[in-house]
């Protein structure tokens, strides 16, 4: 077995690191988080939101809020704990498959991408043996 | 301190949302640039096709299905009729145009106070259904946080006090202050808040190509 999909290793986060990138592009994702009205209008644009019996879990702005929004919140001082609380978030919730609708105007699909390289790049991201059925991707 | 809430204050909160909205359309610019086509354009259709009046209209109505009105028809009607009437109430009050003409020699025209009051009785009805989405709808309240009911409040109380003031319930002198008060809040909020989404709307949504803007979208995200 490919030893970066069997068990995750690294375990201290580099925070300097996560800071900077989202200091690179916090114009853009600050904004959209800062905008989003909580008005919860995306989440019948969600397939999964749907398929899951409308489980708020599954909205696109719960999405973002709760992983990226607590990024920027914590001024990327994390720890690998909270990294993979927010994995199954942007990986297991969420395909990216870009059809979610928000009458702002705010491109959630790019703000869930830009949570998944935060996450990679500190070698949090899903494990072969974590990968079910249930939309990991 | 009476003074300065009617007096300087008003001009402050005026500038501070101008310049506000100034400062923030100039961020948008400088983190966006145009955008570069990877592929021609699509060539537009020669001739529209003829349509009678009728199948323009059945036309309108089934390009709805596609919007926000096919998932919830009640919500899309409440939030637009809020926000036009949150735009027009106020600069057409006949109560803000004779102050304004007063120091500015010129104002807007106003509509009859008895349709103003009624226009502000709606937004507050609005406001109202906001309220109880927040409160009991689960997926509104899975994202909700006192901040939103903060903004929901920033938003209404100019409306509630204006109400309050104009029907001459409870003390006035307080409720005019407290008018002021709150539509000073509201403007100096508008460009740093959430409230924010009133200017960023027409940009995120006019500016930026994408799938869901309203026009093909001349500009992109740098980053």
């Amino acid at each position: 077995m490919d030893p970066s999909f069997s068990t995750q290793t690294i375990q201290k986060v580099d925070t300097k690191k996560v800071k900077e990138m989202l200091n690179r592009r916090k114009g853009k994702m600050k904004r959209f988080l800062s905008h989003c009205a909580h008005c919860s209008l995306c989440a019948e644009s969600c397939f999964l939101y749907m398929k899951h019996r409308k489980d708020p879990h599954y909205m696109p702005s719960y999405k973002v809020i709760n992983s990226l929004g607590k990024l920027y919140r914590k001024r990327g001082k994390v720890d690998w704990k909270f990294l993979n609380e927010i994995k199954g978030i942007v990986w297991r919730n969420c395909v990216l498959c870009g059809r979610c609708y928000c009458p702002i105007g705010i491109h959630v699909p790019s703000m869930i991408a830009f949570t998944r390289s935060i996450l990679r790049s500190q070698g949090v991201y899903p494990q072969r043996n974590e990968i079910s059925a249930e939309s990991w991707l | 301190m009476l003074d300065f809430i009617q007096g300087p204050l008003v001009s402050i909160s005026i500038v501070v949302f101008i310049l506000g909205l100034l400062f923030q359309v100039f961020q948008f610019f400088r983190l966006t640039r145009k955008k570069e086509w990877g592929n021609p354009p699509l060539p537009q259709p020669m001739k529209p096709e003829k349509k009678t009046i009728g199948q323009q209209i059945a036309s309108w109505l089934s390009a709805l299905n596609g919007t926000l009105w096919k998932t919830d028809p009640v919500l899309t009607v409440v939030t637009s009729v809020f926000h036009i009437l949150l735009i027009i109430t106020p600069l057409f009050l006949l109560g803000h145009n004779t102050l304004i003409r007063l120091s500015c020699g010129w104002s807007l025209f106003s509509l009859p106070e008895s349709l103003s009051d009624g226009l502000t009785l709606i937004v507050l009805i609005c406001g109202a259904y906001f309220l109880g989405r927040r409160l009991f709808l689960a997926r509104v309240k899975a994202i909700t946080t006192a901040y939103d009911y903060i903004m929901l409040l920033i938003a209404i109380a100019p409306f509630l006090t204006g109400f309050f003031a104009y029907h001459q319930w409870f003390d006035y002198e307080t409720v005019i202050l407290l008018h002021i008060l709150t539509g000073e809040l509201m403007l100096i909020s508008i460009p740093f808040t959430k409230l924010g989404h009133m200017l960023f709307f027409f940009l995120y949504r006019f500016f930026i190509g994408g799938e869901y803007s309203f026009l093909r979208g001349s500009r992109s995200w740098s980053w």
